[in-house]
């Protein structure tokens, strides 16, 4: 038996993952400690999890860990975890600044244990079969891509700089990013981005265009703007254009829907058919922590860190108004 | 003589200013056009056959010093010309301009010399200074001047540009365009040299900076990348354009792809509109065997987006009218696709001074 515990239902993916953990065989939700108390039991009294107001009680019970935070206490919860000596599968961003995502990176090495990135579109099946496309060789050289991860305007704590660290180029970066880095087979050195809160008018950041250089020449962008309203058929979207010297493939991970047409709002709505990503991410993290191996295709806090730094490269793009280097932000960082 | 009769008019492009009793335009309202055609590639032949449809025009002939021209005018039953001082002065009204964009300015300074009204293809020119040398000849010549930045009369491109213009969407804050298909194929492979075409930051993706323009006002910075220059027959950007407004466009412009097709996206505050011509075709069908040429946006209708366009065009010269696209409209978009390939070329954002400071003379409409 694996045993979980859950730290904070801030993040709404918490539900999704309880979800995924539940289908699974031999794994037990031992419970969820939540800092805000008030959540905690209401989220917990709703999903039938046992509510733990200690977080050192849980900890001790559990086997493995899962952050589902707002994005700024996620250091706090990976330490705690990594104290406990515990596996550790944090939800994205890793944090909300580079010194954060270190700190999580070195507690979770100095105990040994792994801190695993709740990114879950690397198990889409349509994308491992691009992947292997391109890297082998099916559109020639790859030249340039362009990605989207649009959404719908998250509510609470999204929208406070404090506890989110941004708006929608915090939110929706990490998931592009980390496949476009994937497909590159390259790390990001550059990034330009413009950001905007003309969508909703909410103080925080809800659309904007990250375009970014690749080490190896391959140039990308990235639209993560939070503009799909409620009228739209669906929340959002994460698509991936891949243009090659000799061709294109595009990746589009929820185009395996259904057209419904009935009475609500909005009228017309995407049903999705496809494989289940979280529970794909959630069966590989469990079976990381049971083999003491990590699955090949979990993201890692190294991973995590990528993503932040493009992330914060580009809101540091959007407020000085010039492409940034990414290395130009670690080195801020190490003063 | 040397006042202008066409003085800019900053009004709306339907708004119809007349000209004054006996004020000199070069040609009879009362009369057919004739117009010259200079160029006879795709561009040339698809507005040649426009001309033809319509009954208040007449095409005289074909400038083309290349054995296209004469096909071309074989098959239309005109006159062929090798150039254009071969064609008696009054034997035609209106130039319509085709040539590749390295010949546009020296045609539309000898054509505007000749005082007839012109009709150049876009983009404009592939340099400022051409530009502005353009349109100082057809301001000083005082001359009616047009540019073909068709998008402005495809279907889908006018109906959004209504549905924005009404609110329905509230207000603009990112859009995505696409635009693009296979690599050109035309006279003596022109579009495979960049300092010849401009590539797609110029050649192609002017439709939209022209578009989104035309719907978002004017743009404040830019920021593009793009294939290195010297590569071998593939073309493709991105550019991000952050408007006076506020709103920002994710612009994609390829050589790259294979089919042609064009998309958008509009986001605003209350609503998002959304169209792919991938999708939106009422006929479709395949064939085997490679396809060449260069790709035409086609929107199946009673009639052409270029018959619309050249049949709006001849309409403004004999009404008098201003044109739906002003000279200082195909300025402003080469200035947008200029600072587009600038920022290509040097990995850094280029801010654009406001459009009114950017000439010192508009163009004559």
């Amino acid at each position: 038996m694996t045993r979980i515990a859950l730290l904070s239902s801030a993040h709404m993916h918490v539900a999704s993952y309880l979800k995924a953990l539940n289908a699974l065989p031999e794994v037990e939700i031992v419970g969820l400690y939540d800092e805000d108390k008030q959540r905690g039991q209401g989220f917990a009294s709703a999903h039938q999890v046992r509510w733990v107001d200690r977080l050192a009680t849980l900890l001790a019970e559990a086997d493995a860990t899962v952050i589902t935070s707002e994005n700024a206490r996620h250091r706090f919860y990976a330490e705690q975890s990594a104290d406990a000596g515990l596996p550790m599968l944090c939800e994205k961003p890793l944090a909300t600044t580079l010194n954060d995502a270190l700190a999580m990176i070195a507690a979770a090495r100095r105990r040994s244990v792994p801190l695993f990135m709740a990114l879950p579109v690397r198990f889409v099946p349509a994308l491992s079969q691009l992947v292997k496309a391109v890297h082998g060789g099916a559109v020639g050289r790859v030249l340039a891509m362009v990605g989207t991860n649009h959404g719908q305007l998250p509510p609470g704590w999204f929208l406070e700089q404090t506890l989110s660290g941004g708006g929608a180029l915090m939110d929706h970066t990490p998931h592009v990013a980390d496949i476009m880095r994937w497909v590159a087979n390259s790390d990001v050195v550059e990034v330009f981005a413009e950001m905007s809160s003309r969508m909703r008018d909410v103080g925080i950041d809800d659309a904007g265009i990250v375009q970014m250089k690749f080490a190896n020449g391959t140039f990308a962008s990235l639209d993560p703007s939070w503009s799909r309203l409620g009228s739209f058929p669906t929340w959002g979207d994460v698509t991936l254009e891949v243009v090659g010297t000799n061709g294109v493939l595009d990746f589009d991970v929820f185009r395996q829907h259904l057209d419904l047409y009935a009475k609500g709002t909005p009228s017309y709505r995407h049903l999705a058919y496809g494989d289940d990503m979280d529970a794909q991410l959630i069966a590989a993290f469990v079976d990381s922590v049971r083999q003491e191996t990590p699955h090949p295709m979990l993201a890692q806090g190294i991973d995590g860190l990528k993503a932040l730094e493009i992330a914060l490269a580009a809101y540091q793009s959007a407020n000085s108004h010039r492409p940034v280097k990414v290395s130009d932000l670690l080195a801020a960082t190490a003063d | 003589m040397n006042k202008n009769p066409f003085p800019p008019n900053g009004g709306s492009p339907l708004s119809s200013p007349r000209l004054k009793p006996g004020a000199s335009r070069g040609y009879s309202v009362n009369a057919r056009l004739r117009i010259l055609m200079i160029g006879a590639g795709t561009m040339g032949s698809v507005h040649s056959r426009a001309y033809r449809r319509l009954a208040d025009a007449e095409l005289v002939g074909i400038v083309d010093p290349y054995p296209l021209g004469q096909a071309l005018a074989e098959t239309l039953n005109v006159a062929h010309y090798h150039a254009l001082d071969d064609v008696a002065d009054d034997a035609y009204d209106v130039v319509d301009i085709c040539a590749p964009s390295p010949w546009h300015r020296p045609y539309v300074i000898l054509a505007a010399e000749k005082k007839k009204a012109i009709f150049c293809e876009k983009p404009l020119a592939l340099t400022l200074e051409d530009a502005d040398q353009m349109l100082n000849a057809v301001h000083r010549h005082g001359v009616r001047f047009s540019v073909g930045h068709c998008v402005r009369f495809f279907p889908e491109y006018v109906r959004a540009k209504a549905v924005i213009d009404e609110g329905t969407l509230g207000a603009i804050a990112v859009v995505r365009t696409f635009r693009g298909g296979g690599f050109p194929t035309a006279w003596n492979d022109w579009y495979a040299s960049r300092s010849l075409s401009g590539g797609t930051l110029i050649d192609l993706l002017i439709h939209d900076f022209d578009f989104l323009r035309w719907v978002l006002g004017p743009v404040a910075r830019v920021y593009a990348q793009s294939v290195l220059p010297e590569m071998n027959r593939v073309d493709f950007s991105l550019v991000t354009l952050r408007f006076a407004s506020g709103a920002l466009a994710h612009v994609e412009g390829t050589w790259a792809h294979r089919q042609f097709g064009t998309r958008f996206e509009f986001s605003g505050s209350q609503g998002t509109l959304v169209h792919d011509s991938y999708r939106e075709h009422p006929l479709n069908f395949t064939t085997t065997g490679p396809t060449e040429g260069v790709a035409l946006p086609e929107t199946p209708g009673l009639l052409s987006s270029y018959d619309l366009e050249i049949a709006d065009f001849v309409d403004a010269l004999r009404t008098d009218r201003p044109f739906r696209v002003s000279p200082d409209d195909a300025y402003q978009a080469l200035r947008i696709a200029l600072a587009a390939s600038q920022s290509a070329q040097t990995g850094a954002v280029v801010t654009l001074e406001p459009e009114s400071g950017s000439r010192s003379q508009g163009g004559a409409q």
